[in-house]
């Protein structure tokens, strides 16, 4: 339902997860073997800081204009999980790192 | 269009077995540990160092449970990539495979110290094998007790030591494990070397507890009447 979808997109920021096949990783390594992707979603509405209301207000008045600024906290990896390993299509192994996120935060 | 047996053979149970241990924590870390140090630098300034590669193994096969290490090195197939997806299991390029084929004896005479008064994990692990998988006429699985898994577990054993087992080929109809050593140069001692060899290559007992736990037909070996 609708409503369910709505809450779904407001839940606060926190892991999760997926299984999905190397291949799909879209990083270049065609192999059927199946990892656990770990990555961070949700809201961060309740991690607003003074720093990003100021940050706000300074852009409203135009005391800051033509820099990139982002005035809201946004969920993301505190940290990154142990590497992963998987043989190829061609038989040979690869070794990634900072695949999945292993910690979410609103930063 | 798509073959949907095509789409059906992508999956096997080599393949189920490792993607039950990448959904562990435990078994993926160690997993991607051994195969991180096993695999080092393939072309690159320097091999990898076979020392490390089998510490890496040994850590892999005792701090894992079976469940997840047996799957993978034993996992029943029916096609070549899948019986290759499992001799690739231990990365044979550097835990296997060497130049040279040294004499089965001579590998076997550097696990055994001259003075068994303190026996060393590597003896006593081929002693375990021997005992455990030793093939047998007076069962019914042709292994002693009827224990496959025994011989299983000391077959696992070996695996990160001078005497490392592994299938010699990637065939689906036959299966043949050995260590990476030969009885050329033997001798007077051509026998009781063949005799050895044949313990890995020719055992009935080894050969039925792996297609016995490919197939899951290992938990019960009751004799059917």
């Amino acid at each position: 339902s609708r409503r369910k979808r709505a809450r779904a997109r407001h839940k606060p920021c926190e892991l999760r997860e997926l299984e999905v096949s190397v291949s799909d990783l879209g990083l270049g390594y065609e192999s059927d073997e199946t990892v656990l992707f770990r990555y961070c979603s949700g809201t961060c509405e309740a991690a607003v800081r003074s720093y990003d209301l100021s940050l706000k207000s300074m852009r409203s008045r135009r005391r800051i204009r033509r820099e990139k600024v982002r005035a809201r906290p946004c969920c993301r990896p505190l940290a990154y999980d142990d590497d992963v390993s998987f043989l190829d299509a061609y038989n040979r192994y690869y070794t990634v790192n900072e695949l999945s996120a292993k910690e979410c935060g609103c930063v | 269009g798509m073959d949907p047996a095509a789409s059906t053979s992508k999956s096997n149970h080599c393949l189920d077995a490792a993607k039950a241990c990448n959904l562990n924590d435990n078994c993926k870390r160690l997993r991607s540990g051994y195969i991180s140090t096993c695999s080092r630098a393939p072309g690159g300034p320097e091999p990898c160092s076979r020392r490390k590669c089998h510490k890496a193994l040994r850590q892999f096969f005792d701090r894992v449970p079976g469940e997840f290490t047996f799957r993978l090195l034993f996992c029943s197939c029916k096609d070549r990539a899948c019986a290759e997806r499992r001799r690739q299991t231990i990365v044979p390029s550097c835990s296997y495979e060497d130049k040279e084929k040294p004499n089965c004896l001579e590998l076997r005479s550097t696990e055994i110290p001259s003075l068994s008064l303190f026996p060393s994990p590597p003896r006593s692990r081929l002693a375990d094998f021997h005992t455990n998988c030793q093939a047998t006429f007076q069962s019914l699985t042709s292994c002693p007790g009827d224990n496959y898994q025994a011989c299983l577990g000391s077959y696992a054993g070996l695996i990160g030591f001078d005497m490392t087992p592994n299938y010699v080929d990637a065939s689906t109809t036959s299966i043949t494990i050995s260590p990476w050593c030969s009885c050329k140069g033997s001798g007077n001692m051509e026998e009781e070397c063949e005799k050895f060899l044949r313990d890995f290559t020719e055992n009935p007992c080894l050969r039925n507890a792996i297609q016995a736990f490919g197939n899951g037909t290992d938990v019960n070996v009751a004799p059917k009447n």
